[in-house]
């Protein structure tokens, strides 16, 4: 059963540069499914076409190419007029994503009656506060009437979390929601995330440039590198046997305590040559060259930086 | 000035590290809820600009009342002020008093006209225009920059010229003054909603599936509202001067009474030439005293807008609350006091810095006690690891070691001697300015937070490089410091013939490269880096933490490492010193924090860090709220 499909997705950004204009490919082909109950992550560093990826299923860029279909639990399709219900985003940045002027009932309440699920005043007050009592936000009460700014950061992250699901979405696509919070409440905001989607059977994305989360929290990865999707399967086989060198590369650079003193000594290495045309797929257990996507340009295969 | 470039930068810093430590060691303010929360706080700029408004105001619309007609003609003119005629006479011999009262009301009314018909033209022509893009804002780009280009006053004289006296109104005036004076504020209205266009709660509001206008109006417009109160305020002080400019021209509205129209007859009269200073002088006095006054406004809401502008309050002015610590000790009399710094640190090195009982305090309203009796000695090619949250004072330590703290903050007590190669102590804390200036980046340097975005973007690598160098050794050749340009970029492996090139020319990566070069242009004893490499991927981080240590090895320096993330410091350091809202609680070499940490809250950072390649451990999937983070949902 699918949750939403994603087919060939390609997206282009127009680079003008004086009178010559170009485009730059984000997104190069990248197709994937997400299933309710299961989380798949996307991995990648800046500039991989992750987060491109996330705005274009939230409907917030438009594809240049390809298809996003988002299915019912019965199996029929979501219309347009219904992606919305269907579909929800978490962003990155909490202290960005919720308006400074509003209260957290208004963020709440207007995706609420937004989507038609409530009805008079006081059925919006109610499902609010159980809103935010599902995010662990107690008293509710005392939480709905403040602004934004009265709250941490990890507070305001279960606002953004809790806002996604008034709708009653059954995807979620979480942009690195936790890269902007302090590392001691990550895993609580993690665990919260986790909770939710077992209670709802949701579907996540979850985007992010951290492998060891990507690793502990979803069941499946894709790696992205330059546009392209450059490895995918079960997280444990993409992060503890990585075939593709760039992956290699990600999961080398990551501090690993338990490895002191080994990995500041040796290079960080270039990608070989061969992985700029190809993909490993662990389900397959083989090696894909990319179809119809564009190889990897070799000019840009040196993410270190500096000589090596 | 570049040279100071990452200094300078520093203020910035040291200003935003104050906020995060305030928020979260400062008791919760349940803060100003509502339309409140958008309204100024009281300041006597403010005082003063709202008593000198509304007691303007109040004259000009209960005056008419008390005065007779204006134009009655009652004694013989140009009398002097007096017990019956308050502000004398005119020539005509009618009351300067009741002329005044209603030419007040008139200027009043065209001011407030045109600021609300001004401020609804350029919120229309701003903010949608911004907010829609494309065809729609270019057309409405182009029409105001045509507004803008077209002189005001000219077109009004022409336009003032075609309309005959007789039907010239205030109204008239009003409306051609509108029409030219909104052109400014819609430039900038436009350019603060494609700001606040791409913000993230606009995108949620998408995504929530909001319309475009409720989008605009709800989500947008509250938070340009102290823009557009600024820019009403402005538009009605514009309006009442290009008002009284036009009929003192005698090209504004004949058959009415504005301050302008006074100030016309009193000069028609020859006011000046007979000394009739109460027929001109109150008008001018009105006209330089309402702009005034709507001036300390706009500078109270110019605050609200921008929080920067705001000068902190004295603390010793409120009185009521005493910081909750003793009385500071004079810095230099406790340095005097402070034992001799050991000459070794524990693992045998040479102390290069030490730093004895140091208290940092923010003397806001609310004293914040950043850094509490923190002592840390740092070895000669040592890479110190400083750790811990956000708002916990490690930022704050490292710029009170270099003394780059800026007031609110200040250094309480505690000493930091910093132990030079030569064998003299300087004591950092009783360094005067000049001093501290040879000191700083000769001896001890800084990357900071950010750094990549610390270059100026319009000096070429080399300029900025070579200001560090003119400035801390001025008999230095222009050949010599340009081979030391080339040397030091050469050390940190970036191509020296990348000199010459601009920094939005380098990958993120080459230009924290090259701030790290700029660090250690004058070969620094100590390098202090905040969160250097926070904002790169891990791979390019990887490749600059190689770097760090390969040139320590090589040159010797110790360094002063600043970060939350505790994985990248167990690998990188040899001393760890955890810190939690200000004070160090865990300090120990890395291998005994990863193995034996002791300390609960330096377990508990350690926890929450998954193991890329072990076990699962504690971070299986639970979809449970983990203990440590129990506490974290509750209000605060």
């Amino acid at each position: 059963m699918t949750a939403l499909e994603v087919r060939d997705l390609v997206k282009d950004y127009p680079i003008r540069s004086g009178l010559r204009s170009s485009r730059l490919r984000a997104v190069d082909h990248v197709s994937f499914t997400l299933t309710p109950g299961r989380t798949v992550a996307l991995v990648g560093e800046s500039g991989s076409g992750k987060s491109t990826v996330a705005k274009m299923i939230a409907r917030l860029e438009k594809p240049t190419g390809g298809a996003i279909v988002a299915t019912k639990d019965d199996g029929r399709p979501v219309g347009d007029r219904e992606y919305r219900d269907h579909v929800q985003m978490v962003f990155q940045d909490p202290f960005a994503s919720l308006n400074p002027f509003h209260t957290i009932e208004h963020h709440l309440a207007r995706p609420l009656r937004l989507h038609g699920r409530t009805k008079g005043r006081t059925d919006t007050r109610r499902q609010v506060e159980q809103l935010l009592e599902r995010v662990n936000l107690t008293p509710a009460h005392a939480i709905a009437p403040r602004r934004p700014h009265e709250l941490s950061g990890g507070q305001r992250q279960r606002v953004a979390i809790a806002r996604a699901l008034a709708p009653g979405a059954q995807v979620v696509v979480a942009d690195e929601p936790v890269s902007m919070l302090d590392v001691s409440i990550r895993l609580g905001v993690l665990n919260l995330l986790a909770r939710l989607q077992r209670e709802d059977r949701l579907a996540v994305l979850y985007i992010t440039h951290d492998l060891a989360t990507a690793r502990h929290f979803s069941d499946e990865i894709l790696v992205m590198y330059r546009g392209h999707v450059v490895e995918r399967g079960p997280a444990d086989d993409v992060i503890l046997t990585p075939q593709h060198s760039y992956t290699k590369l990600l999961a080398a650079a990551a501090p690993n305590p338990e490895e002191r003193g080994r990995s500041l000594a040796e290079g960080v290495g270039a990608i070989d040559e061969a992985d700029l045309t190809r993909m490993f797929d662990h389900h397959t257990k083989s090696w894909h060259p990319f179809e119809k996507a564009a190889p990897i340009a070799a000019a840009l295969a040196n993410p270190a930086g500096g000589k090596q | 000035m570049t040279n100071l470039s990452p200094l300078t930068g520093s203020a910035d810093e040291s200003a935003a590290a104050a906020a995060p430590v305030k928020s979260a060691s400062a008791p919760p303010s349940r803060g100003r809820s509502g339309m409140r929360a958008l309204l100024p706080s009281w300041s006597p700029k403010l005082v003063i600009g709202l008593v000198l408004v509304l007691g303007i105001t109040l004259f000009a619309i209960i005056g008419p009342w008390l005065v007779g007609d204006p134009d009655a003609i009652d004694s013989i003119g140009m009398t002097e002020p007096s017990g019956e005629y308050w502000l004398g006479t005119t020539q005509t011999g009618q009351d300067v008093f009741a002329q005044l009262a209603h030419a007040v009301r008139g200027s009043l009314l065209v001011g407030l006209v045109v600021g609300i018909l001004a401020t609804i033209l350029s919120a229309l022509f701003g903010i949608i225009g911004g907010y829609v893009g494309g065809a729609v804002d270019e057309g409405f780009s182009l029409l105001s920059n045509v507004m803008l280009v077209i002189p005001g006053l000219p077109l009004v004289i022409v336009i003032a010229g075609f309309v005959p006296p007789q039907d010239r109104g205030w109204w008239t005036v009003a409306l051609v003054l509108a029409i030219t004076g909104w052109a400014a504020a819609a430039r900038v209205l436009r350019a603060q909603t494609l700001s606040l266009r791409n913000r993230d709660y606009v995108a949620a509001a998408r995504v929530a599936g909001e319309k475009r206008w409720r989008i605009v109006s709800v989500e947008i417009l509250p938070n340009l509202l102290p823009l557009l109160a600024s820019q009403f305020v402005f538009a009605v002080i514009a309006a009442i001067l290009a008002e009284a400019g036009l009929s003192f021209l005698g090209l504004g509205a004949a058959n009415s009474h504005t301050l302008g129209t006074m100030l016309y007859y009193a000069q028609n009269g020859f006011a000046l030439q007979y000394e009739a200073w109460w027929w001109f002088g109150p008008p001018g006095l009105m006209i330089a005293l309402f702009g005034c006054g709507l001036s300390l406004i706009n500078f109270s809401i110019d605050e609200i807008i921008n929080p920067k502008l705001r000068v902190p309050k004295p603390v010793a002015a409120k009185g009521g609350t005493p910081p909750p610590v003793a009385p500071p000790a004079p810095v230099t009399g406790a340095a005097a006091q402070a034992p001799p710094a050991p000459a070794r640190a524990a693992d045998g090195r040479d102390v290069v810095l030490s730093v004895r009982d140091l208290n940092v305090i923010y003397q806001t309203e609310n004293p914040v006690h950043a850094v509490k009796d923190v002592s840390i000695t740092l070895g000669r090619g040592e890479i110190l690891g400083l750790a811990g949250e956000s708002g916990c004072g490690k930022t704050t330590l490292a710029y009170a070691v270099n003394r780059l703290h800026r007031p609110p903050a200040e250094v309480a007590s505690g000493s930091v001697i910093f132990h030079d190669r030569d064998g003299g102590d300087i004591d950092l804390l009783a360094l005067d300015a000049e001093e501290l200036r040879q000191f700083r980046w000769a001896k001890l340097s800084m990357v900071f937070q950010g750094a990549m975005n610390s270059l100026n973007p319009v000096i070429s690598i080399h300029e900025q490089l070579d200001d560090v160098l003119t400035t801390h050794k001025p008999d230095m050749s222009k050949q010599a410091r340009r081979e030391r340009c080339e040397e030091v970029l050469r050390l940190v492996r970036v191509d020296p013939t990348r000199l010459d090139s601009f920094p939005h020319e380098l990958s993120g990566g080459m230009r924290q490269r090259v701030m790290i070069a700029m660090a250690m242009l004058l070969d620094p004893q100590v390098m202090i880096m905040d969160e250097p490499t926070t904002a790169l991927d891990v791979v390019v981080q990887r490749g600059i933490l190689r770097e760090i240590i390969r040139l320590r090895d090589e040159l010797g320096f110790a360094v002063v490492f600043i970060t939350h993330d505790l994985p990248m410091l167990l690998e990188l350091s040899d001393r760890i010193a955890v810190m939690r809202a200000g004070e160090v609680v865990e300090y120990a070499p890395a291998e005994q924090i990863y193995e034996r940490p002791e300390h609960p809250y330096t377990r508990q950072l350690l926890g929450s860090f998954p193991s890329l390649t072990g076990e699962r451990g504690a971070f299986i999937r639970t979809g449970e709220s983990s203990p440590l983070t129990k506490n974290e949902g509750a209000p605060r």
